[in-house]
């Protein structure tokens, strides 16, 4: 068995297609005829990018429209000018074309793989890929036609490539091993698209593995098992079946609205850390945004991000998410996180100390600055503001009253912002949750953090193993929290939503359904899980459950309860 | 010659997309087109070298055309530019 990354779910099993790099040995050599050539190199050229652009379509079909838009950037490159002319002026000089065009492929592949940014790093991938492309077609040498491929093959190489996959037919790939790439490589997302189990960084596999070997690859815990014993082919066939079965049950929730066995209708939305996780919550069906955390903006970097840096973030978050909901939360930082520039000190007690809204309303600049980019991009889609840690009502009032205060800023300026928008709050901390009944008259929604609002109800840390066994959504105190802040909102007929990992826990949805939670707020691969978990509980049902959990004194109970009835 | 400054806005910087997009589309005049960023100069016209000099935002950089068409190729630069790419 060896071990490597869990990149795409699901069994396959199969027999190993080894894709070699199919060797592009040349010797480099002096041309007699430059000009004859670099007419050579052209031609090639030529036909690297009429094939590219027939793998595009390829590709479009099988994986989708952004896979071959990927394909369609390789065309640029092969077309770039300053690639190409100074190849040509390498030709010029006397060189084949080969060893100028690899020269030239090599420095820029030199220069993307020494990048910081991991998006810049995989162009050095796209940059090997159209070299191996062009020297295959000057060389005349015949590629390993994957497409070729009989049904049960397991793909194993280096890496996979754009131009690879676009010769993958869905129903005969079962599964794909490969050497580089982790869980955000562009390999993984590809074997997603394609639906098609993968593990990747498997060290030396290409040197371990044979070709035409049995192979069983379980892309959901990131195992390759060579020559399987019959025990182990029998386990992972009934596990591929599950798993199939599992999906398909779930795609059926795709598409449709969050409703429970009674008909009642739920918001599932999705917590998002960045604005391109929005194109995330499309892919996965969310129904929007129910926590936009702001910190990545404010990390990494010197200096404070500017207005206009923040506003393109929310509008772009906002555009494609095309008018569903998207409520932002302000800037929760404090003492347990490094960021020089911000000049947080270190505290004794960080989590009790100088964070989040507390900050925010200290830094007044700070604060309306990243207000008054969220009130901007409110103009671009259905955007709600949330403040965290609020633990009592001036907390509120005065973050409420800044921003009163930049809406007329805004108006005098005739800048367009959502003049209605919602102003809600994170109940996360006991106080809140004490206070509820007061804040939801303030207040336009609230969502529960549950794992804050755990923390703080146990006087917990969870990061400490000697006291982490206090630390869970389903000790009878926080639910008691949990089940007041829902009363109090519903009372107070403001929607109330919950953006922590318990809006996601099977055993916990039938409490949260009948406390009254309006919204769950989970993260986008859970979307159709949670869709399922909900639909399977009327209110009715749910009651019955809650009104016993809530009789149960401990944590123990309450959870062996759960786990009997759902 | 003409030459305009920028603080580039869009989250990405020039990444594949806007580097793509923007070489294609200052290709299309027949002017020289240089990105002037730390110091160095750019040929805008190339993808890869606009990746390569890795521009991110908050970066200042200043656009410079020289030729025919100039000014045209420095107000289609400007008008990506300034819309942080559509992003």
């Amino acid at each position: 068995m060896i071990k490597g990354t869990a990149a795409s779910d699901g069994i396959g099993i199969g027999r190993i297609l080894l894709l070699e790099e199919t060797a592009l040995v040349y010797t480099p050599h002096t041309v007699d005829d430059p000009a004859a050539e670099v007419e050579r190199f052209r031609r090639a050229v030529d036909a690297l990018v009429e094939e590219t652009t027939r793998d595009a379509a390829a590709l479009r079909r099988t994986a989708g429209e952004k896979e071959a838009l990927i394909m369609e950037g390789h065309i640029s490159l092969i077309n770039d000018p300053a690639l190409k002319g100074e190849t040509e002026n390498l030709i010029m000089g006397g060189q084949c074309a080969e060893a100028a065009y690899e020269t030239m492929c090599d420095m820029f592949i030199g220069i993307f793989s020494s990048m910081e940014d991991e998006m810049m790093r995989q162009r050095a991938a796209d940059v090997r890929d159209i070299k191996a492309g062009l020297l295959r077609i000057l060389l005349g040498v015949k590629d390993v036609k994957v497409s070729d491929a009989p049904k049960g093959t397991v793909l194993l190489t280096k890496e996979l490539t754009p131009s690879v996959t676009a010769g993958i037919k869905k129903g005969n790939i079962v599964g794909i091993i490969t050497e580089t790439g982790g869980k955000t490589s562009h390999s993984a997302i590809l074997a997603r698209a394609l639906e098609i189990p993968a593990v990747l960084s498997v060290p030396n596999a290409t040197g371990i593995l044979k070709n035409d070997q049995p192979v069983i690859v379980d892309g959901s815990a990131g195992l390759v098992i060579p020559d399987p014993s019959f025990d182990e082919l029998a386990h992972y066939t009934d596990k591929r079946e599950r798993f199939l079965k599992e999906r398909a049950e779930l795609e059926k929730f795709r598409g449709r609205r969050t409703k429970g066995a009674d008909g009642a209708e739920y918001e599932l939305v999705c917590n998002i850390g960045k604005p391109d996780d929005a194109e995330k919550v499309i892919e996965f069906d969310g129904e929007g945004v129910g926590l936009f955390r702001t910190e990545f903006l404010f990390m990494d970097r010197s200096s404070v991000p500017t207005e206009e840096e923040q506003f393109a973030a929310y509008q772009k978050a906002a555009l494609v998410l095309k008018g569903k909901p998207l409520i932002i939360r302000t800037l929760d930082i404090g003492g347990d996180k490094e960021i020089p520039y911000m000049g947080l000190e270190k505290e004794e007690n960080p989590f009790m100390g100088f964070r989040a809204i507390r900050y925010c309303l200290k830094k007044k600049d700070l604060f309306r600055t990243q207000l008054r980019a969220i009130l901007r991009a409110s103009a671009f889609g259905d955007i709600k503001i949330m403040f965290p840690l609020i633990t009592c009502v001036e907390e509120l009032r005065e973050a409420k009253a800044i921003i009163e205060d930049i809406k007329k800023e805004l108006a005098l300026l005739g800048i367009p912002f959502d003049r209605n928008i919602d102003v809600g709050i994170m109940v996360e901390t006991a106080a809140a949750a004490a206070l509820a009944d007061v804040l939801a008259k303030e207040a336009a929604f609230f969502s529960i953090g549950t794992n804050d609002l755990t923390g703080y109800t146990m006087a917990c840390d969870r990061g400490n193993a000697n006291v982490a066994y206090l630390y869970s959504a389903l000790q009878p105190a926080v639910l008691r929290m949990i089940e007041r802040t829902i009363r109090c909102g519903r009372e107070a007929g403001i929607p109330v939503g919950m953006c922590g990992e318990a809006a996601a826990n099977a055993k916990l949805i039938p409490l949260l359904i009948s406390f009254g939670l309006t919204e769950f707020s989970v993260s986008a691969p859970s979307v159709l899980r949670v869709r399922k978990c909900i639909s399977r509980w009327s209110k009715e049902e749910a009651d019955r459950v809650a009104e016993k959990a809530m009789t149960l004194s401990t944590e123990k109970e309450v959870s062996e309860y759960l786990e009997s009835v759902i | 010659m003409v030459q305009k400054h920028f603080t580039v806005k869009n989250a990405q910087g020039f990444h594949m997309r806007p580097a793509t997009n923007f070489a294609t589309a200052m290709a299309a005049h027949p002017c020289s087109v240089i990105i002037r960023f730390n110091g160095k100069e750019v040929n805008a016209k190339s993808p890869m070298l606009i990746m390569a000099a890795c521009i991110k935002v908050g970066s200042e950089i200043d656009v410079v055309c020289d030729g025919e068409g100039e000014n045209e190729a420095l107000a289609a630069a400007a008008a990506m530019i300034e819309s942080g790419f559509g992003e």
